[in-house]
C-alpha cells in the first residue's frame, strides 16, 4: 500500500492538497469516512441484490415498479454517499491506491456497473408495464440483473481487498 | 433487443475477464503479504516519522540499512499512548514485526518499544 511518490501528478497533487493533509493528520476523519463509506456500500448494494432478485423472478407478485420506487432511491443515495467518502480514502493516499491494480479493476467495474443502469433504462425498462407483476421478464431485463448483481458484488469485493494487494 | 443482449453479453464477459485477472495483478504493498511465521526484532534510530492516515509509518536504521516499518493508525496510535510528536527522528527505539515477503527492508510493527515502554500495535 505505501512508498507513495512515483505515480501520476494529479494523484500526487491530491494527495498534497490540504484535503488529503486534514484527512492523514485528523485522527478519526478517515475512519469515519471509511465507516460510512461501508454503511453506503451496504444501503446500495442490498437495495440493488434486491431489485436485481425480482427481476430474476423471486416474489414475482411484487410490482416491479412499485419496489423500483422504493429500493432505487436507497441505492442512488448509498452510491452517493460512497462516491463522497470514496473520494476522501482515495485522497489520503492517493499516489498508493492508483498504483494498487485492485483498485483500478474496481474502478472499471463501477464504470460498468453504471453503464448496464443505462442501458436497462433505455431498453428493457421502457416496457415494464407489460412485466410488472406476475410475469417472467424479458430476456434484457434478466440480462441486466445478473450482470448488475454480478458487478456489484465484483466492486464491493475489489473494493476489500485493496487492503491486501 | 437483441443489441441489448450482445452489450449485456459483452459487459458481463469484461466483468468476468476483470475477475479472472484480478489474481493475477502481483501485490504491490498489501495487509497480507508480512511473514507471520518469523517475529522479527529490530533495533534502529528514527530518521522520519509519516503520523498519518490510514497507518503511520516510519523510516528506521537498523542492521546497516534504512528499513519502512509500518505502525498503526494515528487513532490508535494515540490511544495506546502514542500520540503525534512521541515518535521523532533521531529517537532509539525496538520493535517486533514481521518481514515483508517481497521487500527484504518493509516490516510491518506489533509492538514498540521506546522511552522505556512498550506499546502493543495490534
Amino acid at each position: 500500500m505505501e512508498h507513495a511518490g512515483a505515480g501520476p501528478a494529479w494523484a500526487l497533487a491530491l494527495e498534497h492538497s490540504a484535503l488529503g493533509e486534514t484527512l492523514r493528520q485528523a485522527l478519526w476523519l478517515y475512519p469515519a469516512a471509511n465507516v460510512l463509506h461501508v454503511l453506503a456500500v451496504v444501503a446500495m448494494v442490498g437495495s440493488i441484490f434486491a431489485f436485481d432478485l425480482r427481476i430474476m423472478g423471486v416474489a414475482r407478485s411484487l410490482p416491479v415498479a412499485a419496489l423500483a420506487r422504493l429500493l432505487l432511491p436507497i441505492a442512488a443515495g448509498g452510491f452517493a454517499v460512497a462516491a463522497v467518502t470514496g473520494f476522501l480514502l482515495f485522497t489520503a493516499d492517493a499516489t498508493a491506491v492508483w498504483n494498487n491494480p485492485v483498485f483500478v479493476y474496481k474502478l472499471g467495474l463501477i464504470g460498468l456497473g453504471l453503464v448496464n443502469i443505462v442501458v436497462f433504462h433505455v431498453i428493457p425498462w421502457r416496457g415494464v408495464e407489460t412485466w410488472n407483476a406476475e410475469v417472467p421478464s424479458p430476456a434484457p431485463a434478466m440480462a441486466g440483473a445478473f450482470v448488475s448483481a454480478g458487478v456489484w458484488a465484483g466492486t464491493a469485493t475489489l473494493g476489500r481487498l485493496i487492503a491486501y494487494f | 433487443m437483441i443489441l441489448t443482449d450482445k452489450r449485456t453479453t459483452l459487459a458481463a464477459a469484461a466483468a468476468l475477464g476483470v475477475l479472472a485477472a484480478t489474481p493475477a495483478a502481483l501485490a504491490h504493498h498489501g495487509w497480507g503479504s508480512y511473514d507471520s511465521t518469523a517475529l522479527t526484532t529490530l533495533d534502529g534510530t528514527v530518521q522520519s516519522v509519516s503520523f498519518g492516515n490510514p497507518h503511520t509509518s516510519i523510516q528506521l536504521e537498523a542492521q546497516g540499512k534504512t528499513w519502512f516499518i509500518v505502525l498503526a493508525p494515528p487513532s490508535r496510535m494515540t490511544t495506546r499512548g502514542l500520540p503525534d510528536g512521541t515518535l521523532r527522528q533521531g529517537q532509539t527505539v525496538s520493535l517486533d514485526g514481521y518481514v515483508h515477503k517481497n521487500e527484504p527492508a518493509e516490516l510491518r510493527a506489533e509492538r514498540i518499544r521506546v522511552d522505556g515502554k512498550s506499546v502493543e500495535l495490534r
